[in-house]
């Protein structure tokens, strides 16, 4: 197979090219005037290790497939048109007051907390710019106000006049009669048609979004309003540039989804968070390949620490309204947690409790870490790590990076001072600190789902993650580490295994059991109405993409609850038609299943009625992904390489430093074995063994970490 | 004649007759009277006294922490009253001894605050009591207030945690359920003239063994109510919340040891009482004051003082509330003091001190005063099922005095902020919903109170409720799915009714409600503040405006939508100003009303409030004046009359040069229309409340108190209180309209008699 996968971040653009049997990992600067250059030199990179052109490459492979956060940087630099909103009359506050708590959304917690200090963002559309039309739709898609035509024309020209680049429309129930918002589409292009000149763009929020919930809808047709032009000349510019090296054929962009589509079928909204996401594809494609079973996948950066669960059985885990920046969202996005822990997290003395507290403030990258040396005046995780002796002050970071040690020790005394202790205890709390609260995050994640961490794979990636992979391990009681090859473009690895997706979702009032008539849902027609409307949106942006309908398969998902409950339970069903009593009882038994194990046996409340609340249905077409062989250790370990040096180190648990061995790239060879405690530092990462850990690398310079104490 | 004197020997035999028969077990004076964490026990004392090591504390801290988080989020995913869904819950963990240590990162900390009283009252009396006992795999329910609680509408659960059959802690949960089965649905009634119209009155029992609900005790509770299908629900929802952080805290201990988890959960608390000594001890002596007013029963129209002082010496602090408003038999707004001080710890919690770990212990360095018998301390016998109306005064009010306290700090811990706009503005309803289940509970509109202006911005439109960070109003399709209730004005912010200021409140929003696809559906609201002025203005800003319910009923709104809409806006003042839907009748009233049948397309209206003003009108930047009119916040003729900004009506330009000569002309005007305080006092204040004002509490005595029972004024010591009783106002309505009636029949008599001489 030959393929080209792509993921554009903020700062390098990762290429990951799959030539046959040869796995080329490349990096280059992103260029955000151009993505296209950023591009093209991480590509020749990989040509140059190929030895073949970069015309010959891609006249050659299946497909270019991109994964980006062009989207997350444009809503942070508020990039985008200027937006003009119609909504319902009586709804002109629902995006400003934002369900009253998105002054916190995408905050830490203590700043939630701090209400007397609480800042709603600056808004994508300002109040003036919402207006108010006269109409109105009940829950059930009954008119209740006719469409005031008169109005909404008054309405039109007053945002054109105050210089609208885009509208959104979004009117209360549109998603169950959308007879009004595409009437004033009509309206709208009538007046301002589509071929002149200045042409207005109008999204309707029913096309984006088919779940009930006027918020959430509304932030996200905003969202794809105002990051549509950028993500449209950003990623057209690709596709041009793609087209001029020998490319032919449609070029491919990874969604938040998990899939992935063309570009003529992807919306703004969908690419945002394309990168992470990516990452958690690549977690399931080496789950499948290496029979890994349940993985949760964790990512350690130097801001951040992101975790995500990929389980065994196919159940996907999806945030349905996610947030996205500093806004809640409603599209079905592959569930991300992120925590404040990284390398760069600031580590302070914690004077109520008389302890060292990490986190969540981040010196981030600039200034970064007290040892970057650029300024940064207060101790971090990557300090106390360099103190520890984890890290060689001349090699970080593939030595792109040095590191000044007078500067760790010079804050980190400080901090020491006021825990009173000596500073490589300091150190050690501060290390154990981090590990725990990374432990308990992903404790909190997979709990609240109904699984044990014993029964997971921990995957550790990101430029700290095989830093820190065993005392994260060892705080949550794991006792197997995975840390992928290809670290270091592990997202753009992700974005060549995805399928071509598509998701398409509406809001029902389904009652399969109602605990008051005391009957079971009867009317299949309409049940298998739904789900054959939603087969065919799928099927339809499938075959617009080329594909045969009989390649088409469909996965549906039924949003479950009891009685009246809030949240629902996402359960897969292979029961794709209902036609009798005994298809509703088995739906309702896996979903008793689904909950029980998720809150408890015997917290299921079938007599309180059960209700589908939303039908899902995702198309895809399964197309081949990269084989990796060579993940899993094979026969008897080898002797590790001799030792590029050794020195002392410090351990949490060890009261005295530890003599260690530190290892280069050459451990990396097929089926190395060394024992903790030691270091291996490669161009990408730095692997530390802890005491009582076992490092066994594979074929394909992938790394188990094993406990044998 | 006998020695009548009670030796301390007969004291202790009558002492001991009396313990061994109980007639019936009350709340615990001795309880519920001390906010404070309880002195460490023997094992605490033990461990404690040596040195700890907070690292490994921290450790174990971390561990508990996320066992509450994920408690708090099973409930949040599981629960199904409509408080679950918008964030009224908490998760928390107990010392041994019943003494809140943590709760989980996004509770609301109010709920578990008070749930120390019931776990001090199940140790004390249901430990050593043959019929009921404590065990593992046992669990308590409990919602009665006056055994500590919020209102009757929180329910929790309780569950001791044993470990190698030993009690090492409790867990509990609760959820803000509504419906009780109380004289009105919801849970909240004004109405109830006694405790026994409250519904539900749970003081602490077991309702769970081996790990099981009791199925006769549920149906119990279910038979209670008018929706058992959420009381079945939830009660499982909070069972299997607790089960889970046991088995979590049974981890914990297996992995620390018995002695690690004990060391943690009291450290927490002692911690957390140095560091408030420490901020207390920051704050300059003195004592500085606030008074507030309740403008009504819910009932009838009433001023009810409100009255608090701080005190600061030392470490310590004071907080004296008496001289409030005597507290009301037959009304449903009294409180206890232990529903008090958990409210203000919330105030402290969230206005103060955000930073602070969120549990009781904050409260141990302040001590606490009020009079027995005051709407603030009711007593056993009173209705407080609408408590929240002192409560929401409670959470809000403590922003005055503090930030008199705090503003020259150092350092602050948090911004200073003029208090939130502080009633429960939202509709609570009741009867059978278009999907055929019959419900009782409020709307999300709770958690949208606007935040009062800060020190360094305005206050943001709707943040919160009074009572929890991070909480949602909810989106109405949502909404509408499962109530028969269409809200025509769903979200519009309320211009105009603006707490003013040089960084003026955050807006509310109106709320126009009606109801369709029912015949059987009402409203009522709890709310004051339609008379006087509710929440108070920091540092010469404006507090917010008063706000009234209003109504257009006897038609159908719907019809005339369908019909012949004309030029009807769903906009509160449109419709009440020009009377856009035809044939309605138009009324205005109180934010207090009873519950009532609201028929299809009656329209019922009122607000959330905006929060208070922060600083002086004239400071305020003409510019953010001219972007609150883009913004349809205010008008131009406020922007004029109030900010006096001189602006293009057209252009929306500012003419600065006239601008400040208008301000300067208006501070003139200011010192002309301005006297000496003395000379006021002299002219303004009278030496008792006018007779004809219904006045509750002291008037310049602290110790004398006033107050009108039966419709006679009354004076009484502070120490001597009397409860107010009130006459039905039907029963007023009825007397108003014999008289009249008696009136009327006398002249048609007179005019008869004169008629008949005149034949």
């Amino acid at each position: 197979m030959k393929r080209v996968s792509v993921d554009i971040g903020g700062t390098f653009t990762d290429c990951f090219v799959a030539w046959d049997n040869k796995y080329i990992e490349s990096k280059a600067l992103t260029t955000h005037q151009n993505l296209a250059l950023g591009f093209n030199e991480a590509l020749k990179n990989a040509c140059d290790e190929l030895n073949i052109t970069e015309h010959d490459l891609l006249s050659q492979v299946d497909s270019v497939r991109y994964a980006t956060t062009l989207g997350t940087n444009a809503l942070i630099q508020r990039k985008g048109p200027r937006l003009g909103m119609l909504t319902t009359m009586g709804f002109r506050a629902s995006v400003p007051l934002a369900r009253a708590k998105g002054y916190a959304t995408g905050l830490p917690h203590k700043e939630q907390m701090d209400v007397p200090n609480a800042q709603r963002p600056d808004p994508i559309v300002p109040i003036p710019m919402i207006l108010e039309v006269r109409e109105r739709i009940d829950y059930n898609g009954e008119v209740l106000l006719k469409l005031d035509e008169e109005d909404l024309r008054q309405k039109m020209r007053e945002l054109v006049d105050k210089g609208s680049e885009a509208i959104v429309v979004v009117l209360a129930n549109s998603v169950v009669n959308p007879e009004h918002e595409l009437r004033v589409r009509e309206v709208f292009l009538k007046e301002y048609p589509g071929h002149m000149l200045g042409a207005i763009p109008i999204l309707l929020s029913h096309q984006v979004g088919g779940r009930k919930g006027e918020y959430a809808r509304a932030m996200s047709t905003i969202m794809d309003g105002f990051l549509h032009s950028t993500m449209y000349h950003g990623l057209g510019s690709l596709e041009l540039n793609l087209r001029n090296t020998g490319y032919d054929k449609p070029m491919l962009c990874n969604h938040n989804s998990g899939g992935m589509a063309q570009l003529n079928s992807t919306d703004a909204l969908q690419t945002v968070h394309s990168g992470p996401v990516s990452g958690i594809a690549a977690s399931e494609t080496l789950a499948l390949q290496t029979e890994l079973g349940n993985i949760v996948a964790t990512d350690m950066g130097g801001t951040s620490f992101d975790i995500g669960i990929v389980v065994e059985g196919g159940v996907k885990y999806y945030d349905f309204n996610p947030e996205i920046e500093r806004w809640m969202v409603a599209v079905p996005m592959v569930h991300l947690v992120t925590l404040g822990a990284g390398g760069g997290s600031i580590c302070q003395y914690d004077r109520i409790y008389k302890t060292v507290q990490v986190g969540p403030e981040s010196a981030g990258s600039d200034p970064g870490p007290a040892a970057y040396d650029r300024g940064g005046m207060r101790p971090t995780v990557t300090d106390a790590d360099l103190m520890l002796g984890y890290l060689d002050p001349a090699n970080y970071a593939g030595g792109r990076i040095k590191l000044n040690p007078k500067r760790s020790k010079q804050t980190l005394e400080e901090l020491a001072e006021e825990l009173d202790v000596d500073l490589v205890e300091c150190c050690k709390l501060i290390k154990q600190t981090v590990d725990a609260n990374m432990a308990n995050g992903i404790a909190r994640e997979l709990r609240t789902r109904g699984y044990e961490p014993v029964n997971f794979t921990t995957l550790a990636y990101g430029g700290n993650g095989p830093l820190h992979a065993c005392g994260v391990a060892r705080a949550l009681g794991v006792k197997t580490i995975l840390a992928p090859p290809f670290a270091s473009t592990f997202s753009a690895v992700g974005a060549g295994n995805m399928n071509q997706m598509h998701i398409h979702e509406l809001s029902t009032w389904t009652v399969l059991y109602h605990a008051t008539t005391k009957t079971l849902f009867r009317d299949y027609a309409k049940f298998n109405g739904y789900v054959e409307e939603l087969e065919r949106r799928g099927r339809e942006d499938l075959l617009r993409q080329g594909f045969d309908a009989n390649e088409i398969k469909y996965r549906l998902e039924l949003d479950m609850r009891y009685g009246n409950q809030r949240v629902t339970t996402a359960v897969v069903t292979d029961l794709h038609r209902m036609n009798s009593q005994s298809d509703v009882l088995k739906l309702m038994e896996q979903f008793h299943q689904r909950y029980g194990e998720r809150f408890g046996k015997g917290s299921q409340v079938t007599e309180a009625g059960v209700r589908i609340n939303s039908v899902r249905v995702c198309s895809f077409v399964e197309t081949p992904s990269v084989n990796f062989a060579g993940l899993k250790p094979e026969g008897p370990g080898k002797k590790p390489p001799a030792p590029t040096s050794q020195r002392k180190i410090h351990f949490v648990g060890h009261e005295k430093a530890l003599d260690t061995p530190i290892y280069g790239e050459d451990a990396l060879a097929a089926e190395t074995e060394i024992d903790g405690p030691a270091i291996v530092v490669t161009k990408a990462t730095t692997y530390l063994i802890e005491p009582g850990w076992r490092y066994r690398a594979t074929a394909q310079r992938a790394v188990w970490f094993t406990r044998n104490d | 004649m006998n020695d009548m004197t009670i030796t301390p020997e007969d004291k202790q035999l009558l002492d001991k007759f009396l313990k061994d028969n109980q007639l019936f077990y009350i709340a615990d004076p001795e309880i519920m009277h001390d906010h404070d964490i309880g002195p460490r026990s023997e094992e605490e004392e033990r461990l404690l006294s040596g040195p700890t090591d907070p690292h490994l504390i921290n450790m174990v801290r971390g561990r508990i922490l996320a066992a509450m988080d994920e408690g708090n989020t099973m409930i949040e995913q599981m629960g199904a009253a409509p408080g679950a869904k918008w964030g009224d819950i908490v998760a928390s963990i107990f010392t041994a001894n019943g003494d809140l240590s943590m709760i989980a990162p996004h509770g609301v900390v109010g709920f578990a605050a008070c749930v120390h009283y019931p776990i001090k009252y199940i140790i004390k009396y249901w430990t050593h009591e043959p019929t009921v006992g404590v065990h593992d795999g046992d669990g308590f329910i409990h919602n009665d207030p006056r055994y500590g609680g919020i209102h009757g509408t929180d329910q929790s659960c309780i569950m001791p945690v044993f470990y190698r059959e030993k009690l090492v802690c409790w867990v509990s949960c609760t959820i803000h359920e509504g419906e009780n089965g109380a004289t009105e649905p919801g849970g909240m009634p004004p109405s109830a003239e006694s405790r026994y119209d409250e519904g539900l009155k749970m003081s602490p029992f077991k309702v769970i063994e081996n790990f099981q609900l009791r199925r006769d005790l549920v149906t119990f509770l279910q038979n209670m109510v008018r929706d058992p299908k959420l009381q079945l629900e939830d009660m499982k929802v909070k069972l299997h919340t607790c089960l889970r952080m046991r088995e979590r805290v049974l981890a914990i201990l297996e992995e620390f040891g018995e002695e690690a988890l004990t060391i943690s959960l009291r450290q927490h608390i002692e911690d957390v009482q140095e560091e408030v000594r420490r901020r207390i001890e920051e704050l300059p002596d003195g004592t500085t004051r606030v008074l507030t007013f309740p403008d009504s029963t819910l009932r009838e129209n009433a001023l009810l003082k409100f009255s608090m002082a701080v005190t600061v010496k030392g470490d310590r602090m004071t907080l004296d509330f008496r001289g409030s408003s005597p507290e009301f038999i037959n009304r449903a707004i009294n409180c206890n003091a232990a529903s008090l001080k958990t409210m203000l710890l919330t105030s402290y919690l969230q206005n103060v001190w955000p930073d602070l770990p969120q549990t009781m212990a904050v409260f141990g360095p302040i001590k606490m005063l009020f009079d027995e018998k005051s709407v603030l301390n009711g007593s056993f016998e009173t209705p407080q099922p609408m408590s929240l109306i002192p409560l929401f005064k409670a959470m809000t009010i403590p922003t005055i005095p503090m930030a008199k306290l705090s503003y020259s700090l150092p350092h602050r811990y948090t911004a200073i902020v003029a208090p939130q706009y502080d009633q429960p503005g939202t509709f609570i309803y009741g009867g059978l919903t278009q999907n055929g289940e019959n419900v009782g509970n409020f709307c999300a509109d709770i958690n949208g109170n606007g935040q009062g202006g800060r020190n360094h911005r305005d206050g943001e439109h709707s943040v919160s409720p009074p009572f929890a960070a991070n909480c949602d109003i909810g989106e109405m399709e949502v909404i509408e799915e499962e109530l028969p209730i269409v809200r025509l004005g769903a979200f519009t912010l309320t211009k105009d009714r603006v707490g003013f200021g040089k960084y003026r409140g955050g807006l509310g929003y109106e709320m126009i409600a009606s109801t369709r696809g029912t015949d059987m559906w009402g409203f009522m609201t709890g709310c004051t503040g339609s008379l006087f002025t509710p929440s108070q203005p920091l540092f010469g800003g404006y507090g917010p405006p008063v706000y009234p319910l209003c109504k257009i009923q006897d038609i159908n709104i719907f019809e005339q939508l369908a019909k012949n809409p004309g030029k009807i806006k769903f906009d509160m003042l449109d419709m009440m100003n020009n009377q856009t839907v035809e044939g309605g009748r138009y009324s205005t009233h109180p934010m207090a009303m009873t519950f009532e049948l609201c028929q299809n397309g009656e329209v019922y209206m009122m607000c959330q409030g905006t929060g208070a003003g922060y600083g002086d009108v004239l400071l305020r930047d003409p510019a953010l004046v001219i972007k609150d009119i883009e913004e349809n916040l205010i008008s131009h003729d406020t922007a004029r009359d109030i900010f006096k900004v001189v602006f293009d009506s057209d252009t929306l330009i500012v003419d600065a040069e006239a601008t400040k000569a208008l301000r300067d002309a208006e501070r003139k005007s200011r010192l002309k229309r301005g006297k000496p305080f003395d000379q006021f006092v002299k002219d303004f204040v009278t030496p008792e409340p006018p007779e004809y004002l219904p006045y509750y509490g002291s008037w310049d005595d602290p110790t004398v108190i006033y107050g009108t029972s039966n419709g006679k004024r009354i004076k009484m010591k502070g120490t001597e209180i009397q409860s107010m009783f009130m006459p039905n106002p039907k029963d007023e309505k009825i007397k108003a309209l014999e008289k009249q009636l008696a009136s009327v029949k006398a002249e048609l008599d007179a005019c008869r008699g004169e008629a008949k001489k005149k034949k």
